[in-house]
């Protein structure tokens, strides 16, 4: 079969591989139909976060149809068109029983990288380096699901692939973004990063109660999409003093809470930025941790930090000061797919959250490289590329 | 003469650093090193189990799920009500084979010996109820006499009677918690059949011990 693979520090390629094959009881294989390229890809491929293997296949936010079951798989059937989870969760550990999917104990079959960088080892993701597992990606015509009764979700009929496909991982990494920001009505809501997942943590907030939702990005078209679909207030931070700007459209009180939608490759303007580029260019320092320091002074006292952007190890000048005297409350984590996933195809079906017009840029697997490149350079208006194996 | 005495003065800083960066690095290998006690290396090892002592227990006479548990390198023979003989290839490295006797201690205890082996190995496990509705603590000590140098030429293969057991145990807890141990060794991936070897060779450094 055909897929996209890893060959080497910003270098991708569309390559003849193997067909994967049920190698444990819970097993699935799907056969994917849409497979998105996702923000946290592109510090894989640019070498950020290490552990790629040459040959590795890429991609963990996708969907298609079930063609085989393993023996031990009760729920789901061949046929099925499915939704899965990135994280593999193995459904019977502590972390799994308590809905902290991304914590699973069982599922990352390669955990020493972790146990030494951070002192445990968190769940295992697809397509996600040999850090986080080592498992096949989802770039490719057929992938392997582990624990396939726990990871893959059935979607309503009528719902198109590259809609649903968005329920993998940008929803519920925006959903749980909101969720963490423990709403109870009324709040004033800012986001950093109009990506596909900063606009769905937008559009959670909105649900949960934020009264108003404030998204901060550098690129017109982006901003202009959150604004036109999603009727939140914005901010180019390349024209505009963030801090300042916040601080006015607050009365001078800061946000409620903030939302970090953007990752260890922030992008920003003026000196500090050229200072953090130039230090993780030569791997001074592994994150360049821009919007959350901005996310953290910009916070209001006692509010919340919401951290779903994607950081892998060490970061410089983190204002840890401005954290402990405000008193903030800081979340963060890798979303817990399975608990949300389930209630947010309900809230597409009934067109509640319509994540469709992020896919704008649908290809053939073959034009992968290509795909991310439109999305890395951020081109003709991209969100997030969708790849289709099964096209020709 | 003043270049004379910069050289001294460089000399003396340099000679304090190598002494104080000896040091720590020593300090810093003696904290990792196994404790001692009587010519045994000495570790205790454990990890969590999300099942009450009931079901571990039940795992532990299930023979098949065992099996699995132990993987390629040893098989287990029951003797009588309390002992067992376990027939291993030797973890501290080689195809030797090594006889270990196991014998059950009490509730939730038991005690292995290795009988005919090139490591001469003793080792405990012990059942105790976590805090908190966690489950079960499953808690080992082992013991294994190694001369330095076996000891090193073991580390450097990756045969350490401490890492197999660290892997043992996290085999274990999956088998418990899910029925299976996942492995992505051999997934579809689009390197050459001739870089596989070196790729399994980092799986495996990845594999290995971890922290329990």
């Amino acid at each position: 079969m055909k897929a996209l693979c890893w060959e080497g520090v910003g270098k991708l390629a569309v390559r003849d591989v193997p067909e994967p094959t049920i190698r444990s009881g819970g097993d699935i294989i799907v056969k994917v139909r849409a497979s998105s390229v996702c923000g946290s890809d592109l510090h894989l491929i640019n070498g950020y976060l290490p552990a790629m293997r040459e040959g590795d296949i890429l991609g963990h936010e996708f969907m298609g149809e079930v063609v085989e079951t393993g023996p031990d798989v009760r729920r789901i059937k061949v046929g099925d068109r499915v939704v899965v989870g990135s994280v593999v969760a193995c459904g019977g550990c502590w972390y799994c029983r308590t809905e902290q999917y991304s914590l699973c104990d069982n599922s990352n079959p390669q955990p020493v990288f972790t146990e030494k960088l951070w002192g445990h080892s968190p769940a295992g993701i697809l397509g996600y380096s040999h850090a986080a597992g080592g498992y096949a990606g989802s770039h490719a015509e057929y992938i392997r699901v582990p624990f396939g009764d726990v990871g893959a979700f059935t979607v309503p009929d009528g719902v198109p692939d590259d809609s649903v496909v968005f329920a993998s991982d940008a929803m519920p990494t925006g959903w749980m973004a909101a969720d963490f920001c423990g709403l109870k009505g009324g709040e004033v809501v800012a986001v950093w990063g109009a990506g596909g997942v900063g606009q769905m943590a937008a559009r959670s907030a909105q649900i949960l109660g934020a009264e108003r939702v404030i998204v901060i990005d550098r690129l017109p078209d982006r901003l202009a999409t959150a604004a036109g679909r999603l009727g939140v207030e914005t901010i180019n931070y390349a024209e505009t003093d963030v801090l300042e700007a916040l601080r006015e459209l607050t009365a001078g009180r800061g946000p409620d809470a903030c939302i970090e939608a953007v990752g260890m490759e922030a992008h920003d303007v003026g000196p500090t930025y050229a200072y953090d580029k130039a230090k993780q260019s030569a791997r001074l320092q592994s994150d360049r941790p821009t919007s959350v320091r901005q996310a953290i002074m910009a916070c209001r006292k006692g509010g919340t930090v919401s951290i779903v952007g994607v950081y892998g190890g060490l970061v410089d000048k983190f204002p840890l000061g401005a954290a402990m005297n405000k008193a903030l409350v800081l979340r963060m984590g890798q979303m817990h797919a399975q608990r949300y996933i389930p209630m947010l195809l309900d809230r597409i079906a009934v067109g509640e959250i319509d994540p469709g017009y992020l896919a704008t840029h649908p290809m053939s697997l073959a034009d992968g490289a290509r795909g991310y490149e439109i999305f890395e350079q951020k081109q003709d208006g991209c969100l997030r590329t969708v790849l289709h194996p099964q096209a020709a | 003469m003043s270049s004379n005495a910069t050289r001294w003065a460089l000399a003396g800083a340099a000679t304090a650093t190598a002494v104080g960066v000896g040091r720590a690095v020593l300090r810093r290998r003696r904290r990792h090193q196994p404790a001692r006690e009587d010519g045994w290396y000495v570790v205790h090892r454990g990890i969590t189990v999300d099942r009450p002592m009931d079901a571990v227990i039940g795992f532990w006479t299930d023979r098949e799920r065992l099996d699995r548990g132990l993987g390629e390198w040893a098989t287990l023979e029951q003797l009588d009500e309390t002992r067992w003989r376990c027939v291993a290839s030797d973890p501290a490295g080689g195809s030797t084979e090594w006889r270990a006797e196991l014998t059950v201690d009490g509730p939730g205890r038991l005690s292995w010996r290795v009988t005919d082996g090139p490591t001469e190995q003793r080792g405990r496990v012990e059942l105790t109820e976590a805090p908190q509705d966690r489950g079960t603590e499953i808690r080992t000590e082992l013991r294994w006499r190694s001369g330095p140098a076996r000891r090193v030429l073991g580390l450097a293969g990756g045969h350490d009677p401490d890492l197999a057991l660290r892997s043992a145990l996290r085999r274990i807890k999956s088998l418990i918690e899910t029925g299976q141990v996942l492995d992505t060794r051999r997934d579809p991936s689009g390197r050459d059949p001739k870089q596989e070897p070196a790729t399994d060779r980092v799986r495996e450094k990845l594999m290995a011990g971890g922290r329990p």
